[in-house]
């Protein structure tokens, strides 16, 4: 194999931007992030590296326009049959580099996504929100504001828990929307985003989805505290903090959908997070791939390149083997995200797509966390060393597989439609 | 978490002599007074906390000297008879801070090869000892075998790259090698424990004071974990070392690696019991689906039980090998190389063990177990790291093959 991109995906699900895409990134990639990101760790805080290179990428390369329609300058790809695979792409090249910025930059599409994907579209707030991603050539934020003190998992078991355990309140008052509550670790808080999507409860206790709002509140509303950074075992480049909502409002019409397609829209969430998860661990193991290729080339055991060693050459085709499967996998759960609206596909809120995308994310995920920990062992010595990069996938990733409701959620939801369980 | 470590990791406290039971009980009033209840305030500069009560606990408390000769001063833990309860001690250190275990691992290690070799070498041990009696934080640093680099033979250790060469010359010898990664804590170190081989390639240890001529020292690496013990490539540039600074017995560098591998064991150990007692706090407080507490639940129950598993056969697996390494009657007697192989084997096998019970253990402490202030994660880190240094390159190949070649007589591998 002569190259990184030679790990398998079907052909035939890549989308047209992909080859444009690939050129583009790579280049920015290269420029902007690559030189930097082994300083990425100690920029936690302040994010002076990273914030530069958010707005070539983001700002000045214009991918925080990518949902938006085309009459609001955005590229109009929420509407187009490929987001997902677009998405998946996109979080892959980026992941291959740092797996913190692929998810600043996935999660500003993630609330933005609750208005835009079919059949969940909400024009008026899409033109209201558009001027603040498309009209500047700086980095904008948005964050997805749904983990609680008490608990993450349990808010995102919308099937089991339909929003019954959220603790943030929304209550109507004339023509406006007052929130209360405390939300914590979304992406892109600690300071960043511009803009909030808060799932929330109209009445607490209650498991009807009716009652399940999601809200869009602006980061500088009056009543919007937000706490600092905090310090993390890796993913220096997103930042993670407290959201204070105190009496916070915000026009009425900024709720999504209204009762009940709310729950649907933020449901739709769910499998788009998953999918993105899978390509930032296919993009970093596809790294760690390369720079493994290097050590196993050029380092040696008994005198004799490592690679040409049975026993390592055992576990490293085995490492191989995995990302080249993983990806199979990763951009089928993004055909499927695709296939929508096709004949033979499932909407985006069938158990059935949650749990088949949540298992192929769970899959991916322990092979990365396994893999990237074998390959760290593979280099002895060195594994630890932040010089090869491999252990700075390796700390950046571990959370993949734990956000987003945790491992043991994927699994009971895998169980819920493989087994039909029914109390899980 | 209501019961204690003792209670639920069964162990033989039954053989521990008093006065190891009162070394261990120090130290882990150290460990909880000194360090885990001060994390959070380190928590920015945990470099900071870890000089600081690393040097309460090698200086003021005393642990430098545990190795060190009994009539120079010290209280004479060099020997084979006590490495159990060094491996204790070190699981006591390692509970609080893996860095601080490595520091005090690699200096027994030292002690205990210096005296075990000392026929000839009284002049040196003791002047060594007076040097780490005096009242500075001492800094060991081993050099190990490691990966080769294509295109240049070097003489091997079982299959490992000995990086550094010994030439004699008349007045004693020099010490050459390039670029070499040291175990840890290459930056500072006030002597390196080097792995070398002579002009026949046999595999056999220099000891070098740090500040000799002809040691140069690249930038600090940063690292996964172990970050206090900062380390940095170096060069031995026809470094002198004297005749007796040059340990050339053949079960020298075995006894190495067997010592090693028990203390870091310890160490580790040390490390996963406290991840244990985080873990077990959070369990006993975190509610999922609204009013479940996270531990009745069977999932998360059952994934409880494997980070449990894990931790109490590591401890059990150390013990043995604390028991085989002792000179015992009561044990079955193996040769150098028997006890070399059983101490690369098991110690690959606890570092695995503790590794995965953290890893596993984390999955149920979601975000928490990722930020640093429930310092899961630093010992996650540090394992890893110790793992890795440790078990060698090739993913534990070399491991596998010293196994293979002990039990299966394998000659080419
Ligand atoms: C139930 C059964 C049915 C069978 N039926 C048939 C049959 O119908 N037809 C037939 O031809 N044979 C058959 N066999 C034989 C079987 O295919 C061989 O035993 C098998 O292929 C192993 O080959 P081997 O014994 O030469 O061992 P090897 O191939 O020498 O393997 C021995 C060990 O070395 C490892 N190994 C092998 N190659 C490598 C390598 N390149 N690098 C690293 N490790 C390696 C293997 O994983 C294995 O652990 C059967 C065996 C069984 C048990
Ligand atoms: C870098 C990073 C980025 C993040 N980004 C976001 C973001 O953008 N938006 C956001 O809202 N949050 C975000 N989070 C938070 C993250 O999604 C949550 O931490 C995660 O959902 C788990 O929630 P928790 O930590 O509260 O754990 P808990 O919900 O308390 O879960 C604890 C454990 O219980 C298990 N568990 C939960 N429910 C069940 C069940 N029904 N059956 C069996 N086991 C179960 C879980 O799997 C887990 O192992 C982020 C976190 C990090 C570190």
């Amino acid at each position: 194999m002569d190259h990184f991109d030679e790990f398998s995906r079907p052909l035939e699900y890549l989308s047209p931007l992909d080859k444009h895409l690939r050129t583009v990134l790579r280049t920015y990639i290269e420029q902007e992030i690559m030189p930097l990101r082994r300083r990425y760790d100690e920029d936690w805080k302040e994010h002076t590296l990273i914030e530069p290179a958010f707005d070539k990428i983001m700002g000045e390369l214009g991918l925080q326009k990518a949902l938006f329609p085309q009459e609001y300058g955005g590229w109009g790809l929420a509407g187009s049959d490929y987001i997902f695979r677009f998405a998946y792409q996109l979080c892959e090249e980026l992941g291959r580099a740092d797996t913190g910025m692929a998810v600043a930059l996935a999660v500003t599409f993630w609330p933005l996504l609750v208005i835009h994907l079919e059949p969940y579209v909400n024009e008026r707030l899409i033109a209201e929100f558009a001027p603040m991603f498309c009209s500047t050539n700086k980095a904008v934020f948005a964050a997805n504001a749904m983990t609680e003190p008490q608990g993450g998992s349990d808010i995102e078991n919308m099937g089991l828990l339909k929003g019954r355990t959220i603790r943030t309140t929304a209550r109507q008052e004339g023509d406006q929307w007052v929130i209360n509550g405390h939300k914590l670790w979304p992406t892109n808080s600690g300071g960043t985003a511009r803009l909030f999507g808060v799932p929330c409860t109209t009445r607490p206790g209650s498991a009807d989805i009716d009652d399940f709002a999601f809200i869009y509140v602006p980061a500088d509303a009056k009543g919007v505290t937000q706490g600092g950074p905090y310090e993390k075992a890796g993913m220096a480049a997103d930042k993670n903090g407290d959201i204070w909502f105190d009496d916070v409002r915000v026009p009425a019409w900024y709720r999504a959908h209204g009762p009940g397609r709310d729950a649907g829209a933020f449901y739709q969430l769910i499998s788009f997070g998953q999918v993105a998860s899978t390509a930032f661990l296919t993009g970093a193991m596809m790294n760690m791939y390369e720079r493994l290729y290097e050590f196993v080339s050029t380092r040696t055991y008994r005198n004799r390149p490592l690679k040409e060693n049975e026993a390592v050459a055992g576990v490293i085709g085995r490492i191989a083997g995995d990302i080249d499967i993983c990806r199979i996998l990763g951009h089928e759960a993004a055909m499927m995200g695709d296939r929508r609206n096709k004949p033979y596909g499932l909407p985006l809120v069938s158990e059935e797509l949650v749990g088949k995308i949540r298992n192929i994310k769970d899959f991916v995920s322990d092979r990365a966390v396994e893999n990237l920990g074998k390959a760290m062992d593979v280099l002895g010595c060195y594994g630890p060393d932040r010089d090869w990069d491999i252990e700075k996938h390796w700390r950046d990733i571990k959370i993949i597989q734990l956000w987003m409701g945790g491992k043991q959620l994927c699994q009971m939801e895998s169980a819920r439609y493989f087994f039909n369980c029914e109390t899980l | 978490m209501n019961r204690s470590l003792d209670y639920l990791f069964g162990t033989a406290v039954g053989d521990r002599g008093e006065d190891a039971q009162g070394v261990i009980s120090l130290v882990r009033q150290w460990a909880e007074k000194e360090v885990i209840g001060n994390r959070l305030d380190y928590q920015r500069n945990y470099a900071v906390l870890f000089e600081e009560k690393a040097r309460v606990l090698a200086l003021s408390m005393g642990l430098q000297r545990l190795a060190l000769p009994e009539d120079q001063g010290g209280f004479g833990w060099h020997d084979p008879g006590h490495v159990a309860d060094v491996a204790a001690v070190l699981s006591e250190v390692g509970r609080a801070d893996s860095s601080t275990g490595v520091l005090l691992t690699m200096n027994y290690a030292l002690f205990s090869i210096l005296t075990r070799f000392s026929e000839g070498r009284e002049g040196l041990v003791e002047a060594m000892t007076a040097s780490y009696l005096d009242d500075g934080l001492k800094i060991t640093s081993c050099v190990l075998p490691g990966p080769g680099s294509a295109g240049r033979e070097t003489p091997l250790y079982k299959g490992r790259s000995i990086p550094a060469l010994v030439e004699s010359r008349d007045s004693g010898s020099t010490l050459s090698g390039a670029n070499i990664r040291p175990f840890a804590a290459g930056l500072r170190a006030d002597l390196f424990l080097a792995v070398c081989a002579d002009e026949k390639g046999r595999p056999c240890i220099a000891l070098v004071p740090g500040d000799k001529p002809g040691i140069e020292r690249g930038r600090e690496v940063l690292t996964t974990g172990l970050n206090a013990l900062a380390n940095a490539d170096i060069s031995f540039v026809e470094t002198e070392i004297t005749r007796e600074s040059l340990i050339q017995e053949p079960e020298a560098v075995p006894m190495l690696f067997t010592l090693l591998n028990l203390f870091l064991g310890g160490v580790s150990l040390g490390a996963g019991m406290n991840f244990f007692e985080i873990l077990g706090d959070w369990s006993d407080s975190r509610v999922i689906r609204g009013s479940t507490p996270l531990k009745e639940n069977p999932l998360c129950a059952s994934v409880l039980a494997g980070v449990a598993e894990d931790i109490a056969c590591s401890r059990l697996l150390l013990e043995d090998l604390a028991r085989l390494v002792s000179p015992s009657p009561r044990a079955w007697s193996l040769d150098t190389e028997g006890l070399y192989t059983y101490a690369v084997m098991i110690g690959a096998r606890i570092q695995k063990g503790i590794m995965r019970a953290i890893n596993r253990g984390m999955e149920l402490m979601g975000s928490a177990g990722y930020a640093k202030e429930w310092h899961a994660e630093k010992h996650w880190r540090d394992v890893k790291t110790i793992q890795s240094l440790l078990c060698g390159v090739g993913a534990a190949a070399p491991v596998k093959m010293d196994t293979a070649r002990f039990f299966y007589d394998c000659k080419e591998i």
